[in-house]
């Protein structure tokens, strides 16, 4: 359970080389990215995602929208190593992607919290798995502070099958921050949250990411959380996922000091956007394309 | 949400919730529902004996087939408190054949985890393993034991060895089984986000596999007790000179239906107690499989 149990060679593969200085340093390129899965029991090959190609800056905040099953999961999943890609290239910090590292946290869609753990023990996790330089005193303050921060104080010995929806996505949320990694892999964080807390937690991610400069890959269904948190909007194309159009969002931060969507160029935006996303869910809801 | 550092500017609900859990009291209706069904039963149980016993009496029935439910439980409450005289084929006493047979259950019931559990384990993780063994493992599984065990008495002579590779082949099956198909179906988003955080391949099996398929092996083991229990019976009836399952043949053979009776009525209870202590044992190790909480 602590520091000490781990052993040098529980080092993931990919172990991060010192960052690179803030700016405009690009830290995840992809570069002709396709993925897909093989359906044995068909004998065919399924392709997720074609041909993507995006450079994310260092401390950029990337939001994807798209249909449910145009890739998006596949993606930060090749991202962080989960699956491998058919052809082209990831590179994480100038290196290629073999695998997990401790650079890149993810927040999962379906929690993927294990359910023999408590809450303080699933969001202990990294610590136990990877060999950070971190003090034993160090980590339990650290957990302390973000079971804080997700606001599940109270409830550090509850097991995740006595939480709510929201609460066990909140556990997993703490889990990818607590290890502070380079790279924020976020699978819908906030999607089983209900709209109050949810504001809420953007402002606070809002607030967190400017001041620890991560670089965050988002993935979401709601176009005002798109634009309320990036600064770049990837609307990705139903099946096989490409990328449709990169939408910039250069309105003024931090955004929860003001009433953002009142602006002008929000408003613009978010229908711009949306017709986009509308398009392609339609296609989506008829099965075209297949 | 409270913050990290409370600045200004966030909609900071303080919600201390150490506040939203407090100490309750049971309510009549929980109190029900956790022991009601004990009482039930009980009142349950009572009145089924209470009928037997006005049935034995009415002669409906020859009291060698089917004795009068007082009778049997005074046979089982002198069986259990006196023991054999030296030399005796057959007294009233079961305590010495009862403890005959729950330790051979123990003994083949042990040898079946440690054979089956790892087997299991490795059937799940290797394919090769996997491959190899299956047809194997399913073959034995679904051939019913009592036909071998003619065979084993050909082999092992009426010896305890005889008995005790009965029950262990009863037993084993459900265990490997079991531990097999947890293994198998380990969620896999678990084992993904353990290898997003870093897990080794060592990691992934004993921190992620490992106490996933804890409750399954614990099923595996719930279903070899009562195959194993089965696994006795049959091996005693078919040969030996001790054991519940000879005091059974023993008792019909000497017309002794009170003391028959008790030994089935005693078979019943330690089944149920051993099934049920795996059962606890199952909701205290995978709390989150308790399904029937809600
Ligand atoms: N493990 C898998 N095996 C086979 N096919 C898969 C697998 N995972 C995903 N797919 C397929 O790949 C496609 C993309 O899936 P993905 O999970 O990336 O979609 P998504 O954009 O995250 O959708 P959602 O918004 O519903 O979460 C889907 O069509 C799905 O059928
Ligand atoms: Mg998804």
């Amino acid at each position: 359970m602590t520091l000490m149990e781990t052993t040098p060679q529980n080092v993931a593969p990919d172990q991060s080389p010192a960052p690179a200085p803030a700016g405009t340093a690009p830290v995840i390129v992809t570069e002709g990215l396709t993925v897909g899965y093989k359906l044995h029991r068909e004998r065919k090959r399924l392709t997720a995602l074609r041909d993507i190609s995006l450079s994310v800056n260092r401390g950029e905040f990337v939001v994807l929208v798209g249909p449910s099953g145009c890739g998006k999961t596949t993606y930060i999943n090749a991202i962080s190593g989960l699956v491998d890609p058919w052809e082209g290239t990831i590179e994480v910090n100038g290196r290629q992607v073999t695998g997990p590292g401790p650079d890149r946290a993810m927040v999962f869609q379906d929690y993927a919290l294990m359910p023999w753990r408590t809450v303080e023990s699933n969001i202990r996790m990294p610590f136990e798995f990877q060999n950070l330089q971190v003090s034993k005193d160090e980590i339990d303050e650290r957990v302390r502070r973000y079971i804080e921060l997700v606001d599940l104080t109270g409830f550090e010995k509850s097991y995740p099958y006595e939480l709510s929806g929201g609460m066990k996505q909140r556990v997993g949320i703490a889990r990818a921050l607590v290890s502070e990694p380079d790279i924020l892999l976020a699978d819908e964080p906030f999607a089983a949250i209900d709209a109050m807390t949810r504001e809420a937690m953007q402002s606070e991610l809002e607030r967190f990411v400017a001041k620890t400069h991560q670089t965050v890959i988002f993935i979401t269904h709601s176009i005002d959380e798109a634009i309320t948190l990036a600064d770049r909007v990837v609307v990705i194309s139903f099946r096989p996922g490409q990328i449709k159009e990169i939408v910039d969002v250069n309105l003024p931060r931090p955004r929860f000091d003001y009433d953002v969507k009142m602006l002008p160029e929000y408003v613009e935006l978010r229908d711009h956007i949306w017709r986009l996303v509308k398009d392609e869910a339609l296609q989506s809801a008829r099965g075209e394309k297949r | 949400m409270s913050t990290i550092e409370d600045s200004e500017g966030v909609a900071t609900v303080d919600a201390t919730d150490s506040n939203r859990i407090e100490d309750t009291e049971f309510t009549a209706g929980e109190a029900w529902t956790l022991y009601g069904s004990w009482a039930v039963t009980v009142i349950n149980l009572t009145i089924f004996f209470c009928i037997w016993e006005l049935f034995a009496w009415s002669g409906a029935i020859n009291p060698l087939f089917l004795p009068a439910a007082s009778s049997m439980f005074s046979a089982l409450w002198e069986g259990m408190t006196t023991t054999a005289p030296p030399g005796a084929v057959i007294s009233g006493s079961i305590r010495d054949h009862l403890l005959y047979s729950l330790t051979n259950l123990s003994i083949g019931l042990g040898i079946a985890c440690v054979i089956g559990i790892p087997a299991g384990l490795l059937m799940g993780g290797n394919k090769y393993v996997e491959t190899v063994l299956s047809p194997y493992v399913w073959a034995l599984a679904s051939l019913p034991r009592i036909a071998l065990v003619p065979l084993f008495i050909l082999f092992l002579g009426f010896t305890v060895k005889m008995q005790i590779t009965i029950i262990v082949l009863s037993a084993v099956f459900p265990i490997i089984i079991n531990a097999w198909a947890g293994v198998k179906t380990t969620e896999k988003s678990l084992l993904a986000a353990a290898k997003v955080f870093g897990a080794s391949r060592r990691e992934l099996y004993f921190k992620v596999v490992l106490p996933y398929t804890l409750p399954f092996i614990i099923a595996g083991i719930q279903q070899g007790i009562g195959r194993g229990l089965i696994g006795v019976v049959i091996a005693e009836i078919f040969g030996g000179s001790k054991g519940l399952g000879y005091l059974i043949t023993r008792s019909a053979d000497t017309f002794n239906s009170p003391l028959m009776y008790a030994v089935l009525f005693l078979l019943v209870v330690v089944s149920l107690s051993l099934i049920n202590i795996t059962r606890w044992l199952e909701a205290y190790v995978a709390p989150w499989r308790r399904i029937d909480m809600l």
